[in-house]
């Protein structure tokens, strides 16, 4: 009878691709507006995820996220070294500075000042010169993607400073020069970065040098990387260093969701992302179950005919599962095989994406659930069914 | 096309599925951690109390000043050498002062020589014309006393008018007199040099020596001298370059004993109540923490300070004190130079778990 099921469901050509396609599109829909939206809200902590040496993340009482941050005193950096479990703790400056490109025009920038002895915190990938160039005079290390869109000039100008036909995209190339608060720069190294929500161009430097970059403020520890000692939870060391010092530290993992919450609850992008990602994920429902519905009213009247034959309730719910089960694994393969295609084609580029392995689990049992539920209900109407009503018709 | 019904479609599927896989596999790969050049340094206490230090001479640094401006003249000790306690480090200008100095001298001498001349009187020279004139009227005397003998031997008063007689009596007392006179004056000169005339000659002499120690002290004032044994450890001025009296920015030598280095470690003011001076401590450089030294216990300077940034700039505003503890370091132990600064660990007594509650991440206040 299994045979005959299968045979139903593959039988008639056209009905079938669409039965595929329908659960498919469920499935890519689902799965790459999850991914574009999970893509999206990494990146929001993108700068936690990419500096993941240190286990803790030290701030002000009052930080609530990553891109905000309050300085702290520099003897602050002493007390969480003194707290037993810190195997070491780093100073860190990051803030939004203003910077000048050679050609003038100007450009906010998010500057990272990494401690001067150790230079950890660093960029993850390191695509041209060193970390260790840093300790060169006026050293910087600029993220490539800005270094060739943002922070590119064009060879010419017309007299309207718009880009004179034929200029060609100078990007910022490792010697180039540039001025931040008035004070120069030199490129020594390119890195790769993590694309962050707002996208500034990142600047690395040294905690000392980004000082003088700095505008005069009291305080000028924006952060302290801390890493726990060998053996010591990386939480309960957070909660230890917050209890003495009174200052928030945070593990990575937890300072990424505390800057996701603070987008949820203060900003609107979750929201309304949020909502499209659910009506993506309700169209994706409603195809897929309309879809195998109307396939299994359409087989009713085999259904009858198999019932008047003598096959029991019983054996048509089993051929009408193993049917949505068939469907609905291939339709799915395809629909998150196409979601991926769509992931990998666009890595790289502004669009976010990132598929976990939750994603694809959690569409995998939309599918399931939409596919039982439609044979569920189809089933009704199977069982319901009068097996003369095939030989009325 | 039952083939694509029935296989091509589970296959793409599967492949589809495998796609996906890889997806999240490489698209979830954790981020290779960047690492730093160095591994900071890890502290070998369990409890302890963190501190930066800056390294210094154990006499300090000695920013030398000069005591008289002018220009300079000489250096005689280059950067990096060491200099024993009294040598000149810098010469500065001196000619006006040493012409000064010659001048006083001269002087000086002046009054002693005129003491000398005061205290040697009577000149014999001079002695022997008055001693002669006291003879001179020493026989004048004996002549009109005679003259008047004789005129008393004559036994007629006739023979002798009474004028004449009492010219000579006269004569006689005039001779008297006169003998008197020279002899006083024979007496002034044999006194030599009268007692006040020497003293004023003395007091000219002392105004005269304090006036050249005046000169010398301005002398020495064109050099400045090692306070004590040490090594030159900056030079701020050349030679033909003015050099300024007073506090300047940067002083023109500094000087330190650099034969025990000292950590001067900064204590944060919440951390001092667990810091003990008995404690082991220990100094990390900077750079490559796998060099540490152990380091002793000198001494804490009683009064707390505001912490120094160590960005040099000059806009600093800062609202937290340190205390500021003293520890011996031998230079042999840490390649280490005076202004350098390391990371100080000292052993501490075990805190008290958390006092307080942990800070919770606290909402919008509503």
């Amino acid at each position: 009878m299994n045979r005959i099921a299968i045979k139903m469901l593959v039988g008639d050509v056209a009905k079938y691709f669409g039965i595929l396609l329908g659960i498919g599109f469920a499935a890519l829909l689902i799965t790459q507006q999850s991914s574009i939206f999970t893509g999206l809200m990494a990146r929001s902590f993108a700068f936690i995820s990419d500096t993941s040496l240190p286990d803790l993340w030290v701030t002000d009482p009052e930080v609530k996220y990553i891109d905000e941050l309050e300085p702290m005193q520099s003897t602050a950096l002493d007390r969480v070294r003194g707290v037993p479990g810190v195997a070491w703790a780093v100073p860190m400056y990051k803030a939004l500075l203003r910077g000048r490109l050679p050609n003038g025009m100007f450009r906010s920038v998010i500057v990272v000042g990494l401690d001067d002895a150790t230079l950890i915190g660093g960029p993850p990938k390191i695509i041209e010169g060193s970390l260790a160039e840093l300790r060169r005079a006026d050293g910087v290390i600029l993220d490539i993607v800005s270094a060739r869109t943002r922070l590119a000039s064009y060879s010419a100008l017309d007299e309207h400073g718009n880009p004179a036909p034929g200029a060609t995209l100078l990007p910022l190339r490792v010697g180039d020069t540039l001025q931040i608060n008035d004070r120069r720069a030199v490129v020594v190294g390119l890195c790769e970065v993590s694309r962050t929500f707002q996208s500034q161009p990142m600047i690395y430097t040294t905690f000392s040098r980004a000082l003088t970059y700095a505008p005069p403020e009291r305080k000028q520890l924006s952060l302290i990387l801390a890493k726990a000692a060998p053996g010591i939870d990386p939480e309960t060391l957070g909660l230890r260093i917050t209890a003495t010092t009174q200052l928030r530290a945070r593990t990575s993992w937890q300072f990424s969701w505390d800057t996701v919450l603070y987008y949820t609850k203060n900003t609107g992008i979750v929201i309304n992302f949020g909502i499209a990602v659910a009506l993506g994920f309700l169209v994706g429902v409603a195809i897929a179950g309309q879809t195998f519905y109307n396939f299994t009213l359409d087989n009713l009247r085999y259904f009858g005919a198999l019932k008047a034959m003598g096959a029991s309730n019983w054996l048509l719910l089993r051929m009408v599962l193993l049917q949505s089960l068939t469907a609905g694994t291939i339709g799915y393969g395809l629909g998150v095989g196409a979601a991926a295609l769509f992931g990998i084609e666009v890595k790289g580029s502004e669009l976010a994406f990132r598929m976990t392995w939750h994603i694809p689990a959690i569409s995998a049992g939309a599918v399931a659930i939409i596919c039982a539920l439609s044979a569920i209900v189809s089933m009704i109407k199977v069982i319901r069914l009068e097996p003369a009503v095939v030989f009325r018709g | 096309m039952m083939i694509v019904r029935l296989a091509l479609l589970p296959i793409l599927s599967i492949a589809g599925i495998c796609l996906a896989a890889y997806s999240v596999h490489a698209g979830n790969l954790p981020i290779v951690p960047a690492m730093g050049i160095v591994t900071p340094a890890a502290s070998p206490f369990k409890t302890r109390v963190s501190a930066s230090g800056i390294i210094e001479a154990k006499s300090r640094n000695i920013a030398l000043g000069v005591g008289r401006p002018g220009l300079v003249t000489a250096l005689p000790h280059d950067i990096g050498s060491t200099a024993a306690s009294g040598d000149i480090l810098i010469q500065i200008d001196d000619r006006d002062t040493k012409a000064r100095l010659f001048a006083r001298r001269a002087e000086l001498l002046g009054t002693q020589q005129e003491l000398a001349r005061l205290k040697s009187l009577p000149r014999p020279e001079e002695v022997a014309p008055k001693a002669a004139a006291l003879e001179v009227r020493k026989a004048q005397l004996a002549d009109a006393q005679n003259l008047l003998e004789l005129a008393n031997k004559v036994a007629d008063p006739r023979a002798l008018s009474r004028e004449d007689l009492t010219r000579r009596q006269s004569a006689v007392r005039e001779a008297e007199a006169n003998v008197s006179e020279a002899q006083s004056q024979l007496q002034l000169i044999k006194a030599g040099a009268w007692q006040p005339d020497l003293d004023i000659a003395s007091a000219k002499i002392a105004v005269a020596q304090a006036a050249v120690s005046s000169a010398e002290a301005e002398q020495e004032q064109t050099q400045v001298r090692a306070p004590f044994a040490g090594e030159v450890l900056q030079v701020n001025v050349r030679v033909g370059e003015y050099a300024a009296a007073g506090q300047a920015a940067q002083a023109a030598i500094v000087l330190g004993d650099v034969t025990t280095l000292h950590v001067r470690a900064d204590i944060d003011e919440m951390d001092t109540w667990r810091f003990r001076p008995e404690a082991v401590a220990r100094a990390f450089l900077r750079g490559n923490p796998s060099i540490s030294a152990k380091i002793t216990f000198v001494a804490i300077e009683p009064l707390m300070v505001p912490k120094r940034s160590l960005t040099g700039s000059s806009r600093e505003q800062v609202d937290t004190r340190v205390l500021q503890v003293l520890y011996a370091l031998d230079p042999k132990d840490l390649p280490v130079k005076p202004g350098q600064l390391v990371d100080v660990s000292i052993e501490a007594t075990a805190a008290p778990e958390a006092q307080s509650q942990p800070i919770q991440s606290q909402g919008v206040p509503k």
